[in-house]
Parts: structure tokens; C-alpha cells; sequence
């Protein structure tokens, strides 16, 4: 880790196969944003289930869409975004450690008296309503984006972004789901992550060395994954 | 009033009427409420591109009654939960102040002296131009308020400014989607409308009240603001389409009656008194996509009313139909805000009461009103509006009379008049905006006028042509 971190910052950026799996390691105990402890979510009950439900789409859903899928690129589609990300993100805007400029402006508000049951029942919410497809892009930034994904940049010392977020971008129980999500959305989060705006030390150590044409190249290749 | 026959009023009831719209409608709109932003914890860009201007999550903010909250609360529940209390612990009190500073491009002459009629001063500071007081937000868990309380420095005094009580609540339908239903108790035709195209809070968003302004409006811009309450009920479905229908009844504000000295009931003292219920109506359809928002709608009312000031309410009365088309286009990036909008009103006067007693040249008069603007910003920090306004209507030559009645101690001074009886007011506005801090805005604005009550030059006929009424306003524009 610490290799790493002192290649990183490396004007050359080189950064060998070596430091790649180290960064791998680290997934698996850095994912969270600030520490903030996974949050397995309790089963909610039927009426917590509908107050959710009328909470996503009454309130939650004026920007995320009512299913999460929303139109609008400032605002992440959470359809099918998994809940242990979803909830643990929520309890981040509630104790305002996670600080990328968006989160600051509308999230601290929004989640600040959003109680555990709440969360525990917005999120499964989410995780359950059916994705719909991104849009595609630039033929070519798509490739360029698929080669990123899949292998890094070895170079850069960027890691394959889908060894945690998965092959098909679909991510895990506490990895979020990024295909179909918003280009200038992940745009924005990387670029929060590159300087430490949202403090997540694994994404800022993927993200320092990432030039914007290959975010952009990423984020358009994640739109584009049903 | 005293030693004026009732006569003698009343021909001039509906001009005075429609001069009194004009001059509300060139008032302060003002409503940039950081008190929203303390109970949501939200930035003002959540609910503004920049103050006053809603984006698409601010209308519905707005719609859902002004309850959202994220603060702490006080409570009180049942054993089936039902919530019987919900306090914030955080006052949702604000205050707004406009400082500003007017240079016409001609004064107008000074009638403080019969004998030497000279020329006012020009350059008038207003500091402040108005100072205001609001109570903006949750009030129960489904009722809310938009409370304004106006110092303004025409008047001098304390005042009810703009105010709006909703009840709202959500539902959703069998297909999930969402369903708002409300009733607003608000006291200004269109205060209560989700988008910026309405007269009450359309652009522009402020404007001088030391200059000249033009003779004619329509009633449903402006003129029976705070001097009305109205009820409406409305439903927003799935956040795009919006209906919305109620009446208004005068509401005057410092009227007693003649007989008992209360507060009512209205009595023949008071002028322009509604005759029973005035119906408004509005409908519209919004469509988001991307960063995009694009609305049209439809909205208006007609107002009934007995001339007063003297004359018994009974008899004939002034009918104003009027009917207006409004649209908007909004693109809310991070960097670039950019507002398209727009509305045109058409009024049909039917002057029963003003035809009979002079007031009015004609029995039916139209005018409409067009206002369309564009505005600009970059990152809400620094931006810009260029506007183009045009009212045009009937000529009535006692509707929009060639003097002043009564003279005044210094003779005609033209200026507020037309000589040709003609409404015909059209010109450009055009302002930047420096905001370094989004709670506060700092402006320069100028009107230009190519016609003004009827003509280019000359429009007096004591030689005073429109644009001499061009107007510079220089406003500091805060709100905390």
C-alpha cells in the first residue's frame, strides 16, 4: 500500500502489476466512504415497505426518477443499485463524510433526519426496481472505456475496474452498480474521488493517475452497459 | 377625496384602476427565501437556477405545500402514529432587503410650485427600496406558508406583501405515479403558480419604483395583488401536469365601513370591490428530460367589479376577461443556467359601470400584454436577462386620459397621461447580474422604451417622448 501510494505520486506514474493487486487487496477493507461500517439492511416490513415506497417516489424520486431511473445526468439512477452501497451512502450524507459538491448541496439535507428504518427500507427499494438501459455513445470512447474497465491501465497504475464492480458493471452486495448510470454523473464522482472531495481512499488511489479523456471514455462505456 | 363629487370620481375610477395595475406591476416581486434552505438543508440551487427563478424540483417543493423538512422537529403522536404535531426547532423566518438606485433618462417636472415649475431631482436612492420579513415554511405536516411582511420606502409603511398558505399532500395511483393535490389561501392571482411565465412571479424579478410607469395593464397582472383572497385547488400529476381552479373576493387592506368603523363589511367607501367570486384557472404541462425543462400552459380569470369609491356597489360593473398562454425553457447544468420564457395575456373589458359614468370612451376595450425574456448564467455566479415587453389595446381616450383629473396645484404636467388615448406601451430590458454568493445578488437593469402610452415622441403632448421614461436600476439584492 504504502509502494503504492509512493509510486502513485510519481511523476511517471508507472506503476507495476504489483501494485495493481495490492490496490485489489485493499478492496477488501477500504470500500466504504470514511469507514462508515457496512450496514446490513434488517428485513423492513410491509408498512415499512410502503413508506418507502412512498418516500422514493414522493420525495426521493422528484430527482432520481420515482423508480430511480432518472432522466435527468445530475442525478445518479438508483434502480437497481445494491443496497448495502445505497445504504451505506445515505448514512454517509447523514453524517456528512461523503463531501463531493452534489452530496454537499442537496444530500446532507436530504438524508440528515433519515432514520435507520428509513434507510433500511429506501434502499432494498431501490435494489429492487428494474434498470433501464443507459444511453449509448461515441462508438470509439465506448471501446476505449470497455478496454479501461476490463483491464486498467497498467501503466497508470489504473487498475480493471471490473474486478470489484464486476464484469457487466452490475457491482456486489457493498460494490455499487454502475452500468446504465449517468456518464456526466461518474464523470463528476471520479473527478470528486481524483481530489479527494468524496474521501474513498481506494477510488482515489484508482482515480489520481486517470486522465479525463479516460474517464470520459469509462463513464461513456458504463452508460452504454444495459 | 372630500370636496370631489362622487361624479367626478368615478369617471375615472377604472383609468385609476388600471394605473394603479400598472404601478403594482412594476413593484418589487420579490421571494428568495434562505428559510427554505435552513428547513430542506439544501443549497438554493436545489429549488433556483438563481433567486427568484424555480427549477423543476423547486415547483415541486412548492406544490407539496413548502413542508418538505429535514431539521429537527418537535412532535407529537398518537398510538397509531398518527402525527398530531410536527414543530421544526429551527423558526423558518427570513429577511430580504433591496437597496437601490434610479436614474431616468429625463426627470419629470417638479409641481411643488404653481408659479415656477421646475424639475424634479434625478437619481433617487432607495435604501431600502424594500425590507422584508418572511415566515417560509412547514407549519403542520401537510400545511405550510409563504408569509411576506413589506417595508417599502413609497409608502414608508409595514404592509402584507405576498402570502400563501397551502395544504398539500401526495398520493400515489394505481400505476405509482405520483399524484399532488393542494389548496392555496393566497391573496395574488398567479402568487401561488409553479412557473416564472405568471405575472406575480415573472420577470422582471424586480424593478424600480421611482421612474414612470406606463398607464395600461392587465388585471390579472398584478393589480388586485394583496388587495384579494383566493382559494384555489389544484392537482400536479406525475410532476408535469398541473391544474388549478378557485375564485378571489376583495381583501382590502386598511378598508373600514363607513357605518360600523370594522373591518368590513366592504361598503361603497372602497373602490374596485370584486362582485361575489372572480374564477381563476390555470393548466400546464412541464417536461423534463436530461437537463432540459420545457412548459406550457394556459391560465386565467375574470374579475367583476363595482366601481365603489362613492358610489354605491350595485348597478353596472367593469368586467376583465382575461385570458393568457404562457411558456418556459429551462437547461439547469453546473455550469450554464439558461431561462427562455414567456407569456402573453389578452384582456377583454366589457365597461358597463365606466361607460355609464364617463370613465370609459367605449363600452368594450381589449388590451394584451407580451412579455418574453431570456436569461443567462455562468455557475449562478455572473449572468444576464434581455427581455422585450409590448402592451397594445383599444384606444379610450377617458380610459387613458390626455390629463390629469384632478389637475394638479401646478398645472399639467403631461407624463403620466396620453395624449392620443392609446395604451400602447413596448420597449427592451436588459440586465446583468453578479452574484457572489448565492444569497446575494447584485444588478444593473435599464428600460428602454420605443412607444409609451401610445406614441414614440411626443406621447404627452407636452413634448415628453417614451424614451425619456428609460430607466437605469443599479440593485443590491440580498436575502438571509
Amino acid at each position: 500500500m504504502r509502494n503504492c501510494e509512493t509510486n502513485t505520486d510519481r511523476p511517471d506514474r508507472r506503476l507495476g502489476a504489483a501494485c495493481v493487486n495490492a490496490v485489489l487487496v485493499l478492496l477488501a477493507t477500504a470500500v466504504l466512504e470514511s469507514g462508515s461500517p457496512v450496514a446490513r439492511a434488517e428485513e423492513p416490513d410491509a408498512a415499512d415497505k410502503l413508506h418507502a415506497q412512498k418516500v422514493a417516489i414522493t420525495v426521493c424520486g422528484t430527482c432520481h426518477g420515482p423508480q430511480g431511473n432518472s432522466t435527468q445526468p445530475k442525478f445518479p439512477r438508483l434502480a437497481g443499485q445494491n443496497a448495502n452501497y445505497l445504504a451505506a451512502q445515505l448514512k454517509a450524507f447523514r453524517s456528512q463524510t461523503r463531501g463531493d459538491p452534489d452530496a454537499i448541496s442537496y444530500m446532507w439535507g436530504m438524508a440528515a433526519e433519515l432514520d435507520d428504518d428509513t434507510i433500511a427500507s429506501l434502499a432494498p427499494y431501490y435494489a429492487a426496481q428494474k434498470p433501464e438501459a443507459g444511453r449509448g455513445g461515441d462508438a470509439a470512447a465506448i471501446a476505449r472505456g470497455r478496454e479501461i474497465y476490463d483491464h486498467g491501465i497498467a501503466a497508470e497504475g489504473v487498475p480493471a475496474c471490473s474486478s470489484c464492480h464486476g464484469p457487466d458493471a452490475h457491482g456486489t452486495q457493498d460494490f455499487p452498480r454502475l452500468a446504465g448510470q449517468h456518464a456526466q454523473y461518474v464523470l463528476k464522482q471520479l473527478a470528486s474521488f481524483q481530489s479527494n472531495m468524496r474521501k474513498v481512499a481506494i477510488m482515489h488511489g484508482v482515480a489520481q493517475n486517470l486522465r479525463l479523456p479516460e474517464m470520459q471514455a469509462v463513464a461513456a462505456f458504463l452508460e452504454a452497459q444495459p | 377625496m372630500s370636496g370631489r363629487t362622487f361624479g367626478e370620481v368615478s369617471r375615472n375610477l377604472t383609468a385609476l384602476a388600471i394605473l394603479a395595475a400598472a404601478l403594482l406591476a412594476a413593484a418589487p416581486r420579490a421571494g428568495a427565501v434562505p428559510s427554505f434552505a435552513r428547513q430542506t438543508g439544501m443549497a438554493c440551487e436545489a429549488c433556483h437556477t438563481v433567486y427568484p427563478e424555480l427549477t423543476h424540483f423547486g415547483r415541486v417543493f412548492k406544490a407539496n405545500g413548502y413542508i418538505l423538512t429535514n431539521v429537527k422537529q418537535v412532535r407529537d403522536v398518537t398510538g397509531k402514529k398518527e402525527e398530531l404535531l410536527s414543530l421544526a426547532q429551527t423558526v423558518p423566518l427570513s429577511i430580504m432587503a433591496q437597496i437601490s438606485y434610479t436614474q431616468m433618462k429625463t426627470s419629470v417636472p417638479d409641481l411643488s410650485s404653481a408659479g415656477a415649475p421646475g424639475v424634479a431631482q434625478n437619481g433617487t436612492a432607495g435604501f431600502p427600496q424594500q425590507l422584508s420579513l418572511f415566515y417560509a415554511g412547514k407549519i403542520a405536516p401537510n400545511f405550510g406558508a409563504f408569509f411576506q411582511l413589506t417595508y417599502a420606502n413609497d409608502s414608508g409603511t409595514i404592509g402584507i406583501d405576498n402570502t400563501d398558505l397551502r395544504f398539500a399532500d401526495t398520493t400515489l395511483l394505481s400505476n405509482n405515479s405520483p399524484l399532488t393535490y393542494g389548496i392555496s389561501l393566497n391573496n395574488n392571482p398567479t402568487v401561488q403558480d409553479l412557473w416564472n411565465t405568471t405575472p406575480a412571479w415573472g420577470y422582471p424579478f424586480s424593478g424600480s419604483n421611482a421612474n414612470v410607469s406606463p398607464l395600461a395593464g392587465t388585471a390579472i397582472d398584478g393589480a388586485f395583488a394583496q388587495d384579494v383572497a383566493g382559494i384555489t385547488g389544484y392537482l400536479f400529476w406525475n410532476e408535469s401536469l398541473y391544474a388549478e381552479f378557485g375564485g378571489y373576493r376583495s381583501a382590502k387592506q386598511g378598508q373600514t365601513n363607513a357605518l360600523t368603523g370594522g373591518a368590513g363589511p366592504l361598503d361603497g367607501t372602497a373602490s374596485n370591490v370584486m362582485s361575489g367570486l372572480a374564477p381563476y384557472g390555470r393548466v400546464a404541462y412541464e417536461y423534463n428530460v436530461d437537463r432540459h425543462s420545457i412548459e406550457a400552459g394556459l391560465y386565467g380569470a375574470q374579475f367583476r367589479l363595482y366601481p365603489g369609491a362613492g358610489a354605491p356597489l350595485r348597478g353596472p360593473l367593469n368586467r376583465f376577461n382575461d385570458v393568457a398562454e404562457d411558456v418556459q425553457y429551462q437547461f439547469v447544468g453546473d455550469e450554464h443556467q439558461v431561462t427562455i420564457a414567456g407569456t402573453h395575456i389578452h384582456e377583454s373589458m366589457t365597461l358597463d359601470a365606466s361607460f355609464a359614468n364617463g370613465g370609459a370612451a367605449n363600452p368594450k376595450d381589449n388590451l394584451s400584454t407580451t412579455r418574453v425574456w431570456a436569461t443567462y448564467y455562468y455557475r449562478r455566479k455572473i449572468g444576464g436577462t434581455v427581455g422585450y415587453f409590448s402592451t397594445t389595446g383599444s384606444t379610450d381616450t377617458s380610459l387613458y386620459p390626455a390629463t390629469v383629473s384632478p389637475p394638479p396645484a401646478g398645472g399639467q404636467p403631461g407624463v403620466v397621461v396620453s395624449a392620443n388615448g392609446s395604451p400602447d406601451t413596448r420597449g427592451w430590458i436588459a440586465e446583468v447580474n453578479y452574484l457572489p454568493w448565492l444569497n446575494v445578488k447584485i444588478s444593473a437593469q435599464y428600460t428602454a422604451y420605443s412607444k409609451f402610452n401610445g406614441s414614440g415622441t411626443n406621447y404627452d403632448g407636452l413634448g415628453r417622448s417614451a424614451s425619456d421614461n428609460n430607466t437605469l436600476y443599479l440593485l443590491l439584492w440580498f436575502a438571509y
